[in-house]
């Protein structure tokens, strides 16, 4: 019975800390500072891959958009000059939906994952897309053809048959707070802490290793690769940094996340980015984001470029 | 940060306001209305509605029904008529509406409060029968008869007739009984034989009719059997064999006469709503008010609906309280649900159905419903076909648990016509997709949690006293309301976050 109740803390200890509750990320900073009208500019990868190429944001080309479902078979005729490439979900969130092509034959198309899958089997995935499936509230939805990003090889020990991404929580164009998400066997390859990946969180001001944990514990090394986690420094920080810094003059969003890969030859790219980031990031820096909130409130300037604004937090 | 302090504050000074009023109200409604807080004190107190509907062919109407004013069970508060255009008559025992060419459907209502007269029970007033005419049969028939009654001889009983009753009422039938009735027969063709035989041995019988005072909507009235032994008329229950009135049974007419008769009209019913009433603690106490100044109020509340409407509506004003269970789990504590109010319609179900058996019928329902969406996912269905699919796979699991329910006598398997079909296959779908999605564990988590909440808000609004409380004080719905909304800017911790985010203060070993 104690036991059960060891598991909690106080309020009072979480304020102390700066924690952001799901009640007061709703309240004073998501409808705050987050239009509603805005909201489809991130919801939809179309939409942002366009402001994203306006911006001079680097990501992932688009090879061709499926609207109807009548369109599904143009895929061949969109990728007939690639050898490899991805469909996503217009409206996906957390990867779901997602799949990578890396070659394919008159008869089937060779996944990311090593398995093969038929040309119906393809078209199936498509169609269920545009019908919903993947999608915010299952609302009709659009299929995107990108080209595949060639991750880096620096994370390639950390993550277990997964996509290493880094998440940049940005609060009035601030990077705020960073991690990255390691899949692992227990996660299926998938990058969700809830389903057991290890969040490791960045230093904002350098993109080294802070704490890691999985399940909410501390732990040191990759549970399946082995790797020393606390080794983990991100290159290209400083662009890591300004391709956050910069989705917020894009959007003009007050409070949101920054998914970002790193491509082995062209650098940093957004992959997506979230209106209602979650709040585990702050387990994953063992930090409160409320405190860091507070500090962009009342001494980080405002009218900034994103440069200088980076420069501010590098200083 | 300002704009937030104000509509706090803006919100709290409603919050108070509406519990100024909703305290002031309830004392009035206590003090000069005679209100109580809880429901027992009515038991006795029955508001009876009868509904005559017809359709007039345009001759002149003569509309009789029988009514109880010459009960001495209960006595008559009130009573009121509402039939527009129609001369009423009140008899004794009958009431008369009449008027010229009405054309169309036309309805009428007798409406009356009664109240328990414990000194009155079973002193029924006697008139001696003439001794019965010999019933329309044939030699064979007679003999039959003959044989019945002195097959019932035999049966537990005082006299002829209460034996005969128990005799139609044995289990299983007795052959020479079985070879009388009819394949197929309606309590009131089994009164009509019982009456039929007893002729046969010379005894008087009649029928009665009457209400059981139990709360619902259009009610039929039961049939009672009243016979002529050793100069008084006895009572007997047709179904029971029962001697005497069961207990809260109103007679409504008595003496063999039919309980309604329209002329110059055609499908003519009678259907009776029941409530144990709160109009009629009002009545008591709003007689006593009528002298204040204070009497006109009470016209203007929904206490003075038609009956009907008002059991409608006490059933809707327990749901606020739900709501505010739902937010308070939802947003304070912090449990996942799936949906925002699915809670509140799996409660809103177990009421109709019963909480054991609906937890038993639901629960059967999206496990078999789980089955068949896996069996389903095989076959790569399109979004929108598929939760159809869905749909009407949980309409055949329904038909089939009625079958079954009503063919082996399993009354938790009947329950599960209640429960609403597209949530229960949206459930299935969600949790179906959270099976594949987040792993079987997650899935069985969110539906746990929809479940838990829909229990607990079960128990709330099924509850007596509360559903009495918020229907007769239904001014602490404003109150709900402004909380509801005050919590709208509860930007505090939810219960869960103590844990979630426990690992960020503590030293976790």
């Amino acid at each position: 019975m104690f036991g059960f109740f060891k598991k909690f803390t106080s309020a009072k200890m979480l304020r102390a800390k700066g924690v952001l509750g799901m009640n007061t990320r709703n309240f004073h900073i998501i409808s705050r500072y987050n239009q509603r009208r805005l909201y489809p500019l991130v919801d939809d990868k179309v939409q942002t891959k366009a402001l994203a190429l306006q911006y001079g944001l680097e990501t992932p080309n688009l090879i061709g958009v499926i609207e109807h479902q009548f369109q599904v078979k143009n895929i061949l005729s969109m990728v007939k000059n690639h050898t490899e490439f991805v469909v996503k979900p217009a409206h996906g969130s957390g990867g779901k939906g997602v799949l990578v092509v890396k070659s394919f034959t008159d008869s089937c198309f060779t996944l990311a994952s090593g398995k093969t899958i038929t040309y119906s089997e393809l078209y199936q995935h498509i169609s269920n897309i545009l019908s919903g499936l993947y999608s915010l509230g299952g609302r009709y939805d659009e299929a995107l053809i990108e080209e595949v990003v060639h991750f880096s090889d620096v994370f390639k020990d950390y993550s277990y048959n997964g996509v290493p991404d880094v998440r940049i929580i940005v609060y009035k164009g601030y990077p705020i707070m960073a991690m990255t998400r390691l899949s692992t066997a227990e996660s299926g390859g998938r990058a969700n802490l809830h389903q057991g990946a290890v969040g490791v969180g960045l230093d904002i001001k350098t993109g080294k290793t802070k704490k890691a944990v999985q399940h909410n514990l501390p732990l040191t090394y990759h549970p399946d690769t082995h790797a020393d986690l606390r080794k983990i420094e991100v290159p290209f920080w400083r662009e890591h940094l300004l391709i956050a810094a910069k989705a917020y003059e894009m959007t003009g969003l007050g409070y949101f996340g920054a998914d970002i890969v790193l491509d082995a030859t062209k650098g940093p790219m957004m992959l997506e980015l979230n209106a209602r980031p979650g709040l585990a990031i702050q387990i994953a820096n063992g930090l409160g984001l409320k405190k860091a909130i507070k500090r962009v409130d009342k001494y980080y300037p405002s009218g900034l470029t994103p440069q200088e604004r980076i420069n501010f937090i590098l200083r | 940060m300002k704009h937030f302090i104000s509509a706090r504050l803006i919100l709290t000074f409603f919050l108070v306001l509406s519990l100024a009023f909703a305290g002031y109200s309830i004392y009035y409604k206590i003090k000069y209305w005679g209100f109580s807080i809880s429901p027992r004190q009515n038991a006795n107190v029955w508001a009876i509605e009868a509904h005559i509907n017809f359709l007039a062919d345009g001759s002149p109407i003569k509309v009789s029904l029988g009514i109880p004013r010459k009960n001495k069970g209960f006595k008559i508060l009130e009573e009121n008529v509402i039939a527009n255009g129609y001369n009423t008559q009140k008899y004794d025992d009958r009431i008369v509406f009449r008027t010229k060419n009405m054309i169309g459907e036309q309805d009428l209502y007798y409406k009356i409060i009664v109240f328990d007269n414990i000194t009155g029970k079973d002193k029924l007033k006697d008139t001696a029968p003439k001794s019965p005419s010999l019933p329309d049969m044939d030699e064979q028939q007679l003999a039959q008869a003959r044989q019945i009654i002195k097959l019932s001889a035999s049966m537990p009983g005082d006299d002829t007739a209460e034996k005969l009753v128990n005799f139609f009422n044995q289990e299983p039938l007795h052959p020479a009984l079985k070879s009388y009735l009819p394949v197929q027969y309606t309590p009131a063709v089994k009164l009509k034989i019982m009456q039929d035989i007893l002729a046969v041995e010379g005894i008087s019988s009649r029928t009665a009719r009457g209400l059981r005072l139990e709360e619902g909507q259009k009610i039929t009235p039961d049939l009672m059997l009243e016979v002529y032994i050793g100069g008084a008329w006895r009572i007997y229950d047709p179904l029971t064999g029962k001697r005497g009135l069961p207990d809260n049974f109103l007679l409504f007419q008595r003496g063999g006469k039919s309980l309604l008769d329209v002329e110059g009209g055609t499908g003519s019913s009678v259907k009776f709503s029941l409530q144990k009433s709160i109009t009629s603690t009002m009545n008591l106490a709003s007689q006593r008010a009528k002298q204040s100044k204070k009497a006109g109020w009470f016209d203007y509340t929904i206490y003075n609906l038609p009956l009907a409407q008002q059991n409608t509506l006490k059933w809707l004003s327990v749901f606020p309280l739900g709501i505010l269970l739902v937010v308070l789990m939802r947003n304070i504590v912090g449990v996942q649900t799936m949906g925002t109010f699915t809670p509140m319609l799996i409660s809103m179900s177990l009421v109709k159905t019963g909480f054991a058996t609906g937890l038993i019928c639901f629960v059967a329902i999206v496990i078999m419903g789980l089955i068949i969406r896996f069996i389903m996912s095989k076959l790569n269905l399109l979004l929108v076909p598929r939760i159809s699919a869905v749909v009407i796979f949980v309409i055949l699991i329904i038909h089939a648990l009625t079958f079954i329910g009503y063919n082996f006598d399993i009354k938790i398997a009947q329950a599960s016509v209640f429960f609403p079909i597209i949530i229960t296959a949206w459930i299935i779908e969600r949790a179906s997709i959270t099976w594949e999605e987040d792993g079987p564990v997650n899935a069985g988590k969110e539906l746990f949690n929809s479940l838990l909440v829909g229990v607990i808000v079960y128990f709330v609004i099924a509850n007596d006293y509360v559903r009495h409380i918020m229907f007769v004080f239904n001014e602490l719905n404003l109150v709900i309301l402004f909380i509801v909304m005050l919590l709208g800017t509860y930007t505090g911790y939810r219960l869960t976050e103590l844990k979630r985010f426990a690992p960020l203060v503590k030293k976790v070993n």
